[in-house]
C-alpha cells in the first residue's frame, strides 16, 4: 500500500486531470467550436422569419380603390388537439361559412389535419384564435373591390406571388412592391413559436399608392355603354377611350371582345386597326399646314365613282367611291363633312410621301404613345420608301395602309383640341407613400406643336360640320351642347386579307366645341346590319355624353359648360365694379318620369316674378321640361301659367 | 452573502421584464389582429355601399322601380348662382 502522501498526490494528480480536461473541453466548445454551437442554439430556439410587404393599392382619380391589398387567411384543424370538437365544429362552420357537412365528415374520417384554403377574411377567423387546435396562417392577397371595373387596363399579379404579370399592375411594378421585413420568433421544445418584440431584425416597407387618371364613374359609363351597343348591335368587340386634352389624362378606357375564343385584353393599347375616315383630318392637316389648299379651292366629285390612275402612263387604275355622291366640285371642307374618299384622294395628290409622312408621325402614329401599359402597339406607318407613291398616298388619305391604335387615335384628335399641340397620354397621376404623403405628381407633358393654332381651329371647323346637320356624325350631336367629330368606316383586314362584308365603325368626338374637355373614341369591330360609323359609333358616343353629363360625380367640368347666355351674363357681370362674377355652377334635374302610358295634362305653374332656380323647380316637380332665355327674374313663360300642358312638354322660361 | 441576493435580484428583474415584454407582444397581436379584422370589415363595407351605388345597380332599379329615365342634355340646366356674401377682410 503506498504511502499516503503518494496517494493523496494521485487524487490530487486526477482531480487536476479532470479540471484539465474539463478545461480542454471547455475550451473546446467555447472557443474552437463555440461559433458553430451557437448557431446551432439560435437555429433551435429561434426561427427567421421573412414578412411580406404590403403591395401599394391602385385608386382611380377620386380614390375610388381598384386594386387593394389585404391580409387573408387559410385555417389548418388539427382534431386531436380540439377540447370540445363538437363546439369546435360549430363555431369553425359558423364562423368561415363552409359547408358543415362536408368538414364532419372530415372529422369523421379520422384526418390528423383539415386544411381549409378559403382564402378567409380577418373577420370570418377573429372569433377561431381562442380556440387550441385551430391554426390561422395570414397571407396578403390582392383584391379588386370594383371587380371587372377597366380590369384588362389595370391588370393581375402572377399566381401565388405579389409580382406585377400584366397591365398596370406589371407597369408599376417597382412603384407598387414594398420591402420585406425579417423578424426572429422564438421557439420552446414543443416547437410552438413566440414572438419576441425585442428581436425584430427589420419592419416590412408597404408600397407606394399608385392614383390613377381613369375616373371610375366615366369608366363604368363607358363599359356599360360599349357592352349595350355590343349587343345591339351583334358585334364581335370594340373599344372607347375617353380622354382629356388639356392634360392628356386618359379617363376612361373599355375595350371588350365577344367572339368565340376572344382573349379579354386591353385593346385599346394593344390591337392596331385602320381607322377609316377618321384619319382624313390629318390629311387635311398636312394640306392646310404646308399651304397646299385654300377654302376656296375645289375638286371634282366624280359623280361618286373614280377610276384614279395609280401609274405614271395612267394604264392602271383603282377605282374609289363615295357613299355620298358629289355631282359637282367639292373644297376641303365639305370633302370632310361628307366624308368623301375620291376629294381626299385628289387633295392626297399634293402632299408629297414625306410631307403626308412627317404629319401622320407627328401626329404619334407608329410610335408608342408613351402611356404607362407595358404591352402597348406602336401601331402600323411604313415610311415613304416603301410606298406605292400614288396608291399609297391616296390609300392614307382614306385612313387605310395606316394602323392606329385607340389611344394613339385619342391622342392625336386630342392635339387638335389643344391649339395645335400633341400631349403623351398617360394614365398615372400620382404617387403617394403609405402615409398618403404626395410623392410624385404627373404634368401635362407637351410632345411637340403639330400644326398651328390656327390650322387647329380649322380642322375644328371641319369637325364641326362632319358633326352637324347633313355632316356624316350628326347622330352624335346633343341638343344644348356642341360636338365635334368625325365617323370613320373601314373594312377589316384579317388572315391577310381584307373581310368581305366585315367594318370597324368609328367615331371621333371632341367635347364640348368651344373650350374642349373630352375627346372620345368609340370604335365598333363588325357590327351586324347598319356597319357605318355615323349609324353605330355616333348614337354610341351621344348616349355617352349624354351620361356623363348627367353624372355629377364625373370628371367635367360644368362651370365651363354654362350655356352661352349665362356665359355672357358672367362676363358682363364680371366687368361691373366691384361686383364679384356669379360663379356657374350645376343643377342636375331629377329625371323626369317617362311616359309608359299617355299623360294626363297638367296646368303650367305660375313662375312669373321668381328666380329662375324657383322656376326650374317648379316646371320639374311637374314633369315639364325648361328652355331658359335670358337670366335674372322670371317675366313670363310660354305656354302661359294656366295652360296646360304635357308632361315632358318644354315651356320657354324669358328671365331679365 | 449580498452578493447572491443581488444576483438574485437580477435575475428576477429579468424575468419579470421578459414575461412583460411577452405580455405586451401578445396584446400587440392581438390589437393588430383586430384592426385588421376592422380594416377587412370596413373595405367590405365600402364595396357594398360602391356597388349599391353605382350606376350598375341604380339606373336598372330606377328605370324599372320608379319609371324614371336617363336624361338627355335637354333635360337638364346649367344655372348660375350668385355667390355667397363675401366676408371683408
Amino acid at each position: 500500500m503506498a504511502k499516503p502522501t503518494v496517494r493523496i498526490a494521485a487524487i490530487q494528480f486526477g482531480f487536476a486531470l479532470g479540471v484539465v480536461a474539463l478545461l480542454t473541453r471547455a475550451v473546446q466548445l467555447q472557443i474552437v467550436d463555440g461559433e458553430q454551437w451557437a448557431r446551432e442554439a439560435e437555429r433551435t430556439r429561434t426561427e427567421r422569419r421573412v414578412l411580406a410587404a404590403r403591395r401599394g393599392a391602385i385608386y382611380d382619380r377620386n380614390l375610388v380603390p381598384l386594386a387593394i391589398t389585404q391580409e387573408f387567411y387559410h385555417v389548418g384543424i388539427a382534431p386531436n388537439e380540439l377540447d370540445d370538437p363538437g363546439a369546435g365544429l360549430r363555431a369553425i362552420v359558423r364562423s368561415l361559412g363552409v359547408p358543415g357537412a362536408a368538414i364532419d365528415r372530415e372529422f369523421r374520417s379520422g384526418k390528423r389535419w383539415i386544411y381549409l384554403h378559403g382564402p378567409f377574411n380577418a373577420t370570418q377567423v377573429q372569433s377561431l384564435r381562442d380556440i387550441d387546435g385551430v391554426h390561422i396562417e395570414g397571407a396578403f392577397q390582392r383584391f379588386y373591390p370594383s371587380r371587372e371595373l377597366a380590369r384588362p387596363v389595370i391588370g393581375g399579379l402572377e399566381p401565388d406571388s405579389a409580382v406585377g404579370a400584366a397591365g398596370l399592375e406589371l407597369a408599376l411594378d417597382s412603384i407598387l412592391t414594398g420591402s420585406p421585413g425579417e423578424a426572429v420568433l422564438l421557439k420552446d421544445r414543443a416547437g410552438r413559436r413566440y414572438a419576441s418584440p425585442s428581436r425584430l431584425v427589420r419592419d416590412p416597407v408597404p408600397g407606394n399608392d399608385v392614383v390613377l387618371t381613369i375616373d371610375a364613374e366615366l369608366q363604368e359609363i363607358a363599359e356599360r355603354g360599349l357592352a349595350d351597343a355590343l349587343e345591339e348591335m351583334k358585334a364581335e368587340g370594340g373599344d372607347v377611350v375617353f380622354l382629356d386634352p388639356k392634360t392628356g389624362e386618359l379617363l376612361a378606357l373599355a375595350s371588350r371582345q365577344v367572339h368565340p375564343g376572344a382573349v379579354p385584353r386591353a385593346s385599346t393599347f394593344t390591337d392596331p386597326f385602320e381607322p377609316g375616315s377618321t384619319a382624313k383630318l390629318f390629311t387635311a392637316a398636312a394640306l392646310l399646314q404646308n399651304g397646299l389648299v385654300d377654302s376656296t379651292e375645289k375638286v371634282f366629285g366624280e359623280r361618286g365613282v373614280w377610276n384614279m390612275p395609280v401609274t405614271r402612263s395612267g394604264r392602271r387604275t383603282r377605282q374609289i367611291r363615295d357613299v355620298h355622291v358629289h355631282k359637282g366640285s367639292v373644297n376641303l371642307a365639305e370633302a370632310i363633312r361628307t366624308s368623301s374618299n375620291i376629294a381626299m384622294a385628289k387633295f392626297s395628290l399634293r402632299l408629297t410621301p414625306e410631307q403626308q409622312f412627317d404629319m401622320l408621325r407627328d401626329f404619334g402614329f407608329g410610335t408608342p404613345s408613351g402611356a404607362e401599359f407595358p404591352s402597348e402597339s406602336r401601331g402600323l406607318l411604313a415610311p415613304p420608301h416603301r410606298w406605292q407613291p400614288m396608291y399609297t398616298r391616296a390609300s392614307m388619305a382614306m385612313g387605310y395602309e395606316l394602323g392606329v391604335t385607340p389611344v394613339q387615335l385619342a391622342a392625336a384628335y386630342g392635339a387638335i383640341a389643344n391649339d395645335g399641340v400633341l400631349l403623351a397620354p398617360t394614365l398615372l397621376r400620382e404617387v403617394r407613400d403609405p402615409s398618403g404623403r404626395v410623392l410624385f405628381r404627373r404634368e401635362p407633358e407637351p410632345v411637340r406643336r403639330v400644326i398651328s393654332s390656327q390650322v387647329a381651329a380649322r380642322l375644328r371647323q371641319f369637325l364641326r360640320g362632319a358633326a352637324g346637320e347633313g355632316g356624316t356624325g350628326e347622330e352624335a350631336q346633343l341638343v344644348n351642347y356642341t360636338v365635334l367629330g368625325k365617323t370613320g368606316t373601314a373594312r377589316r383586314f384579317e388572315d391577310g386579307r381584307y373581310a368581305p362584308g366585315k367594318y370597324s365603325a368609328t367615331f371621333a368626338a371632341i367635347f364640348p366645341a368651344d373650350d374642349p374637355q373630352l375627346v372620345v373614341i368609340v370604335k365598333i369591330d363588325n357590327p351586324k346590319g347598319s356597319y357605318y360609323g355615323g349609324r353605330t359609333a355616333a348614337p354610341v358616343t351621344r348616349t355617352m355624353l349624354q351620361q356623363a353629363l348627367a353624372s355629377r360625380r364625373v370628371a367635367i367640368d360644368r362651370g365651363r359648360l354654362t350655356p352661352p347666355a349665362a356665359r355672357v351674363a358672367t362676363t358682363a357681370a364680371s366687368q361691373g365694379v366691384g361686383t364679384p362674377a356669379p360663379k356657374p355652377v350645376v343643377v342636375v334635374s331629377w329625371p323626369i318620369r317617362s311616359t309608359d302610358s299617355v299623360p294626363s295634362p297638367v296646368p303650367v305653374p305660375s313662375v312669373k316674378g321668381g328666380s329662375v332656380r324657383e322656376a326650374a323647380l317648379a316646371l320639374h316637380r311637374r314633369g315639364l321640361r325648361m328652355r331658359l332665355q335670358g337670366l335674372g327674374r322670371v317675366t313670363r313663360t310660354a305656354p302661359s301659367a294656366g295652360e296646360l300642358a304635357a308632361p315632358g312638354a318644354s315651356v320657354t322660361v324669358w328671365a331679365e | 452573502m449580498l452578493w447572491l441576493v443581488v444576483f438574485v435580484c437580477v435575475l428576477l428583474a429579468i424575468a419579470t421584464r421578459q414575461s412583460a415584454g411577452f405580455r405586451a407582444a401578445r396584446r400587440l397581436g392581438e390589437l393588430r389582429e383586430e384592426r385588421m379584422a376592422l380594416e377587412a370589415r370596413r373595405t367590405e363595407l365600402e364595396r357594398q355601399i360602391r356597388l349599391g351605388s353605382s350606376r350598375q345597380v341604380l339606373v336598372p332599379l330606377a328605370e324599372r322601380a320608379l319609371g324614371l329615365h336617363q336624361p338627355s342634355d335637354s333635360e337638364f340646366s346649367l344655372l348660375p348662382v350668385a355667390p355667397s356674401p363675401s366676408v371683408g377682410p
